[in-house]
């Protein structure tokens, strides 16, 4: 974690860095020496684009599994944003994701509620309940838990859902919730399709700006310094408990909306959705694309997807092998995922609130 | 007065069976600090050395005597390539060995296929005591499982290895400083660990036949049992393990399983919270 390293020195410069007027004094050279290679607004530029002609080229059912790595990246953001900015290692974020795919999906069998205005936001619901609950039950209290006791915490949580969800009849058992109808506005139904398509990225798109505002915020500056050193900030007089509560609530509410998405889309729900499988597969897309950038877990979520759709079918047994040794060759060389090919450590950590501009113009 | 002896047996039987599995997993965990997430793997290792000195057609035991060996030596290479790179930073270990345990396991799932392979007891029967039956490979489990508790226990509280171990623990660098290699010490005591899994998945494959998802079964349990005892010494995650396989087998006798399955989950849970340093806290053997 070498890079992780330089961050924490680069906070460790005191409390200058904290202070919104630090901000502008060490972004100010900064800005002036990268200005000729922001290399992150193209990335996201050219993802955007490409995500905005691929149904004009896909072919039908590819454009579905578009739309299903679209939501998959959904909830790869929502744990990008809890392990990669805040340092809260979530290995049952699917909990939250599958929470909300079952709450729907009962919505839908047993009192026929299909509007997309009453669905997204009870998945939403669904996800933010659930994450104030597990992450106020681990995270808060008097002393602070471990990173061990949080990880296997939430990974015992979702292992825990998959076993209830396995077992209770009224769930579905083993087979899950099938043939859930489709999602409806008016009287339009949302088929699996160019619409669902554009719908999931629009969401994605405006989750990943809403994202995007928090994590550059002085709340994002705040996260990143409990990344890097927990102690430090609390000696800061930040409530750090109550920030790591607040950012994993953010986060199962988002996984939750995903969760919803995805139960639509698929029009159906089963226990795999809670359980340890749904959550260590988010955990490789974001480690994979690099964490710590929202852009990163979108990429890494679109490359694991796509390749293993491409092998599947000649190569579906040695597929996950060869993705084990992805995995482990990543985590060993290089910790912050393919992304930081591209992307230098400064522009990584980047800078935070708004550049007081205005200011730096006056002082000479 | 029969029925309920036979659910003793099971109970303490399921309680060996976990303790055994736990066992590795505890020393790694306790001696060294790093969350083995590949630990269900070794243990699917051991379970399939057996299988394939079964099926080459030697006896059952001698894979069963191999397997630890064979597990153990992996362990070392394993963590002269790899896990030393993880010791400053837990979480990354959890994360590589996760991915070292995605890798063995689908290798041996691409080895066996999605098969369930049955391995037979090499002691077959029941032991009969009056009008109980009782299975005498499980017996011998539990019997096996006391003696290797012990042995540990012996290994690490009366051995100069142990106190190699349990200095290199406590104090790295005054390890260290009186020439105690740590790298050889910690390299040792994965390969341990290691061995301890395979020894676990030997013994354990004639019960529950041999299948890739075998590991992951146990490795859940294994952590919350660990996290139960108290890491940090050799005795906390046993009496963890303890503990977590006798209330995960005594409870569905009294309510559904599924209910039972989730309430040792969520006891489990809850007991860490309030009482982080687990059952048996402190440092030491």
């Amino acid at each position: 974690m070498g890079a992780a390293e330089q961050a924490v020195a680069r906070l460790s410069e005191g409390p200058v860095v904290v202070t919104g007027e630090g901000v502008s004094a060490e972004s100010a050279p900064a800005g002036q020496a990268s200005a000729g290679r922001r290399v992150l607004p193209i990335v996201e530029a050219l993802v955007l684009l490409i995500a905005l002609v691929l149904p004009l080229v896909l072919q039908d059912y590819l454009t579905v599994f578009a739309t299903r790595v679209i939501i998959l990246a959904l909830f790869a953001i929502s744990f990008d944003l809890v392990w990669g900015y805040a340092g809260i290692m979530s290995f049952g974020q699917a909990l939250f994701f599958g929470a909300a795919g079952y709450g729907v999906a009962l919505l839908a069998r047993d009192l026929n509620v299909t509007s997309i205005f009453l669905i997204l936001p009870a998945g939403t619901l669904i996800g933010l309940t659930a994450s104030l609950l597990l992450g106020g039950f681990l995270l808060l209290g008097r002393y602070p838990s471990s990173v061990i006791f949080v990880s296997l915490g939430t990974l015992t949580g979702s292992y825990a859902a998959d076993r209830l969800a396995r077992g209770w009849y009224y769930l579905g058992g083993q087979n899950g919730i099938p043939s859930i109808p489709s999602m409806s506005l008016g009287s339009y139904d949302f088929e699996e399709g160019t619409t669902f398509y554009y719908l999931a990225l629009g969401i994605l798109v405006v989750v990943y700006l809403l994202c995007r505002f928090l994590v550059r915020s002085q709340f994002g500056l705040a996260l990143a310094g409990l990344r890097e050193n927990e102690q430090r900030i609390a000696f800061f007089g930040y409530k750090a408990q109550h920030l790591k509560a607040i950012i994993f609530a953010i986060g199962g509410t988002i996984a939750g909306l995903a969760g919803s998405l995805y139960a639509f889309h698929e029009g159906f729900v089963w226990p795999n959705m809670l359980g340890v499988v749904f959550s260590t597969q988010v955990v490789l897309y974001v480690l994979f694309g690099g964490s710590g950038t929202l852009i990163g877990a979108v990429i890494g979520t679109v490359i694991i997807e796509g390749v293993s759709f491409w092998l599947s079918d000649n190569y579906r047994d040695v597929w996950p092998i060869i993705l084990g040794v992805l995995l482990l060759l990543v985590i060993m060389f290089r910790p912050l995922g393919l992304i930081s090919f591209v992307l230098g450590e400064r522009e990584r950590v980047g800078s935070f609130g708004i550049r007081p501009r205005e200011k730096r113009d006056a002082a000479p | 007065m029969a029925s309920i002896f036979a659910a003793a047996f099971e109970i303490v039987s399921f309680g060996a069976i976990i303790v055994l599995v736990v066992l590795g997993l505890g020393i790694i965990a306790s001696m060294m600090g790093i969350f083995n997430f590949a630990q269900g793997e070794f243990v699917l290792l051991g379970a399939y050395v057996t299988y394939l000195a079964y099926s080459g057609g030697l006896p059952i035991w001698v894979g069963m005597v191999a397997a630890p060996f064979v597990v153990g030596a992996l362990g070392f290479v394993l963590e002269a390539l790899i896990i030393r790179r993880f010791y400053a930073a837990p979480i990354v270990a959890m994360l590589g060995t996760y991915a070292l345990g995605l890798i063995i396991r689908e290798s041996v799932r691409g080895l066996i296929g999605g098969f369930y392979l049955t391995v037979p007891e090499p002691i077959g029967g029941s032991i009969d005591l009056g009008s109980i039956h009782i299975s005498a490979w499980r017996f011998t489990i539990i019997v096996i499982t006391l003696l290797v508790m012990g042995a540990c226990y012996l290994l690490l509280s009366r051995t100069s290895f142990g106190l190699r171990v349990r200095a290199t623990l406590e104090n790295p660098s005054l390890a260290r400083a009186s020439g105690i290699s740590t790298p050889l010490i910690y390299g040792t005591t994965f390969a341990f660990g290691a061995a301890l899994a395979g020894l676990a998945g030997a013994l354990i494959v004639p019960v529950f036949s041999l299948f890739a998802d075998l590991g992951i079964r146990f490795l859940i349990q294994g952590f919350v049992a660990v996290m139960v005892g108290g890491v940090g010494s050799f005795i906390g995650p046993v009496a963890g393990a303890g503990v977590i396989g006798t209330l995960s087998a005594a409870l569905p006798w009294v309510m559904s399983p599924v209910v039972a399955d989730v309430l040792v989950f969520v006891l489990a849970i809850a007991f860490i919270k309030f009482r982080p340093q687990g059952l048996i806290s402190g440092k030491g053997v």
